[in-house]
């Protein structure tokens, strides 16, 4: 069994649960926005990204210099791929989403959102501004809802959403650890993992989890490969880099590990939910060079990295301003690395031989 | 048609104004050579009041980009980036900032002398991505004491309590940190004196703003160097000053009926930063007797500060002077530039679409279609950058304008 099937139903079965149970579905375009507090009022979240392709539909909404993601996620949008959407919920991270955010909202006039902005510092004041914010939101929900929060309500979802992380993250280790299953197989996971109702998608993780730690360990000769960059969801590229001779064990993306490194402890639901969200280790767009340093070391060392590949988006500025200095941090630590920027339309031939290339020259080292 | 004139200065103020600007980077020279601390910090922030008011001189690098622009050597910036890595797709001032930073900074006979080094940075976690990653790579660079300061993004109309008391803990942190380094007490009535130095700027600011109501308008878009006081010289009298003659030529102007160009016709509204390396292009709209008459960047700056709450007063300068001009707030953004193309009785709206500066670029189509469907305003767009001249072809501008310009000509006519 793996997740790519149900990766490919994924928007079905949530619609079918809205119709089943009249769960409100509620969109997110960044790792930020708390599904929990969703989650908690009975809200269905649901991670929603763009791709490549099509990405012209969107072409009167969006200048051709915004990252392909961002287009394409507004031309879905535009071709009602959403529409059972009943609102979207965004935390400020990139310009080109927070834009999205706004002209989204403008245009497929959902008929709930909301913003939240958090701070970008691990401060005692962020904690309690970080709970301000939730307070917010959770007004606002109520509202929407027209339920009232219950702190219950709200560990519930984090206890489901906790063993959720916390399972991921051992797929992560069994791979790490020379079980064979395939980066691509991770990378649905983790989107069901954000796109699928918690109850649906918990139950089949654990069945995952107890398959894949009954298999034999694989070749453990490929090298250790960890991929960086925002989204990264093209699974044809994710296969081709292990079939070239890598094996993907690590990811500093948008979707992926940096969500499952934290838990989220004990004590007031609410408090520990804004601790948790303030020190999820921090994607480009929210982070100093300091804290990217430290993480990438951090996850260079855990998961032993032979190699780094950057997949970045075209127009992409949080990524592009920190490449050189990831790149020097690398170069110093004796790590190689190459590079490409996805220009949205797909996974192309010239990648490809990059990639080869790549590959070819660490063979020769 | 008449040709396209080759003045762009219309303003005596002009003559005052590059006095001010060269004595601006002098004292910056000044201060360093007395051992006075220069601090380097993004711009559009409450920080600047606490500077003057600490005699720190600040030294915004996204002021020192549009002057690069207008000189040349922002190409020699752009290299040096590249040559570093960075990628020619991220926005102009970041690409000159960082290559300046890095390597342009030690060439001999730069303008203005160029920029004395920070002797301490202030990174910040808010403003655009750019802004945000200059700080970093700034910090990376240069080996001096990092201020790391963090206000979140928040549109202007859901700034709350909170948001400003959060500013207010950073700018109280900030405070020690500046008197550690200085070593020297901070004194709350002079930071009383420059917010009330900065709301007395901000006033005249709106007021030379409404002038430009008038039929025909005092000045152009032309004239928008005078805003390097608002970046530069907020919480100084030098900018209350220098804005009060602005005002006062203004005024005059306009008591005596005297127009930027002898007939006034066609009054437009441009969205986004102009081409700092081409400010000629305001001109071009002449032959059509049309002048640039209004701006979306120039309105980020009504504001008004209370020099009784000094600190809450320049948390919340911090907080709103970036979401006011890009796409934090689109629906805000709407507002303002609706009501000033009533205000201002615009005939139609010119979209320069900044491959540079994503955040004040995108929502361009939303504004647009607003201001022709619900004001009948029509707007043309053309693609450029704020910084690189190599991305704006004058070529597309003038098929673009020049097929809006007639269309408006031939509106302006059947009235
Ligand atoms: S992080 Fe990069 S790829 Fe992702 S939305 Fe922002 S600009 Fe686009
Ligand atoms: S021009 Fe735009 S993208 Fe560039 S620094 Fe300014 S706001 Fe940011």
């Amino acid at each position: 069994m793996n997740f790519r099937d149900l990766y490919e139903r994924r928007l079905d079965i949530v619609k079918e649960q809205k119709r089943k149970n009249g769960s409100p579905v509620i969109g997110t375009f960044c790792s930020y926005a708390p599904f929990e507090i969703l989650h908690s009022f009975g809200i269905i979240p649901v991670r929603i990204w763009g791709e490549s392709g099509n990405i012209h539909k969107a072409d009167f909404l969006l200048q051709t210099f915004i990252c392909p993601p961002v287009r394409h996620l507004m031309a879905l949008g535009l071709e009602g791929r959403y529409d059972f959407l009943d609102g979207i919920v965004h935390s400020y991270t990139c310009d080109a989403v927070c834009g999205l955010y706004n002209i989204w909202v403008r245009n497929l006039r959902p008929g709930f959102s909301h913003l939240i902005s958090l701070p970008y510092m691990e401060i005692e004041e962020a904690a309690s501004y970080t709970m301000t914010e939730f307070r917010n939101l959770i007004e606002k929900l109520e509202s929407f809802t027209g339920k009232k929060f219950s702190k219950e309500s709200l560990k519930r979802s984090i206890t489901l959403y906790s063993e959720a992380r916390s399972l991921m993250k051992d797929i992560y280790n069994l791979k790490m650890n020379g079980i064979s299953v395939s980066y691509a197989d991770i990378s649905a996971m983790n989107i069901c993992g954000q796109t699928l109702p918690v109850e649906i998608f918990l139950p089949e993780l654990r069945m995952y989890v107890k398959n894949v730690k009954g298999e034999e360990s694989g070749s453990r000769k490929k090298r250790k490969i960890l991929i960086s960059g925002s989204v990264i969801s093209d699974t044809s590229l994710m296969d081709f880099i292990e079939e070239t001779g890598g094996n993907i064990v690590a990811d500093d993306a948008c979707t992926g590990l940096r969500l499952l490194r934290n838990v989220i402890p004990e004590g007031d639901p609410l408090q520990s939910l804004a601790g948790y969200y303030l020190t999820i280790p921090r994607c480009s767009s929210r982070a100093d060079f300091p804290s990217r340093r430290e993480y990438l070391l951090e996850t260079l060392t855990d998961f032993d990295i032979d190699a780094v590949i950057f997949i970045h988006q075209k127009f992409c500025d949080p990524h592009l301003s920190d490449h050189p200095f990831l790149k020097k941090l690398l170069d110093e630590s004796g790590i190689p690395h190459m590079q490409f920027e996805l220009e949205g339309d797909g996974f192309t031939g010239q990648v490809r031989t990059r990639i080869e290339s790549f590959f070819e020259m660490l063979e020769r080292r | 048609m008449t040709e396209e004139k080759k003045t762009t200065k219309r303003l005596h103020a002009n003559k005052e104004l590059r006095r001010i600007i060269t004595d601006f980077y002098a004292d910056a020279h000044r201060a360093k050579a007395e051992g006075r601390p220069v601090g380097w910090i993004p711009p559009m922030n409450g920080l600047i009041e606490l500077f003057y008011a600490m005699d720190i001189h600040p030294i915004f690098p996204e002021n020192w980009a549009p002057i690069c622009a207008a000189i040349g050597t922002s190409t020699n910036n752009f290299a040096y980036a590249e040559k570093k890595g960075y990628s020619g797709d991220l926005c102009g001032y970041f690409r000159n900032n960082v290559g300046y930073a890095l390597d342009g900074i030690m060439e001999p006979n730069q303008p203005l002398d160029g920029l004395p080094k920070p002797d301490f940075l202030i990174s910040f976690g808010a403003g655009c991505i750019p802004t945000m990653k200059t700080f970093q790579v700034l910090c990376d660079h240069f080996r001096v004491p990092v201020f790391r300061a963090d206000l979140p993004q928040i549109a202007m109309e859901d700034i709350r309590e909170h948001h400003i008391q959060y500013g207010v803990l950073q700018i109280k942190r900030l405070i020690k940190f500046l008197e550690d380094l200085t070593g020297k007490r901070f004194d709350i009535d002079r930071l009383r004196l420059a917010v009330k130095y900065t709301d007395d700027a901000c006033r005249i600011w709106d007021d030379i703003m409404d002038a430009r109501r008038a039929v025909p308008s005092p000045f152009s878009a032309a004239e928008i160097g005078i805003m390097f006081v608002m970046v530069t010289r907020h919480g100084t009298k030098i900018a209350v000053d220098f804005l009060q003659d602005v005002l006062k030529e203004v005024r005059e102007k306009v008591e005596r009926g005297e127009g930027v160009i002898p007939n006034e016709r066609i009054r437009l509204f441009w969205d986004n930063i102009p081409l700092w390396y081409n400010m000629k292009l305001f001109n071009y709209f002449e032959k059509w007797n049309a002048v640039v008459v209004a701006e979306t960047y120039t309105s980020a700056w009504t504001l008004r500060m209370d020099p009784d709450k000094p600190l809450e007063s320049i948390a919340y300068k911090s907080l709103v002077s970036y979401p006011l001009v890009s796409c934090v707030s689109l629906g805000k953004r709407i507002e303002l530039i609706k009501k000033a193309v009533k205000d201002y009785k615009i005939d139609g709206a010119v979209f320069h679409s900044n491959r540079s500066c994503k955040p004040i670029s995108m929502g361009q189509m939303d504004i647009m279609k607003v201001l022709s469907e619900e004001l009948s305003v029509p707007g043309v767009m053309f693609d450029g950058d704020h910084m690189d001249g190599g991305k704006f072809s004058m070529a597309q501008f003038q098929t673009r304008i020049d097929a809006f310009m007639e269309m408006l000509s031939e509106r302006k006519g059947n009235r």
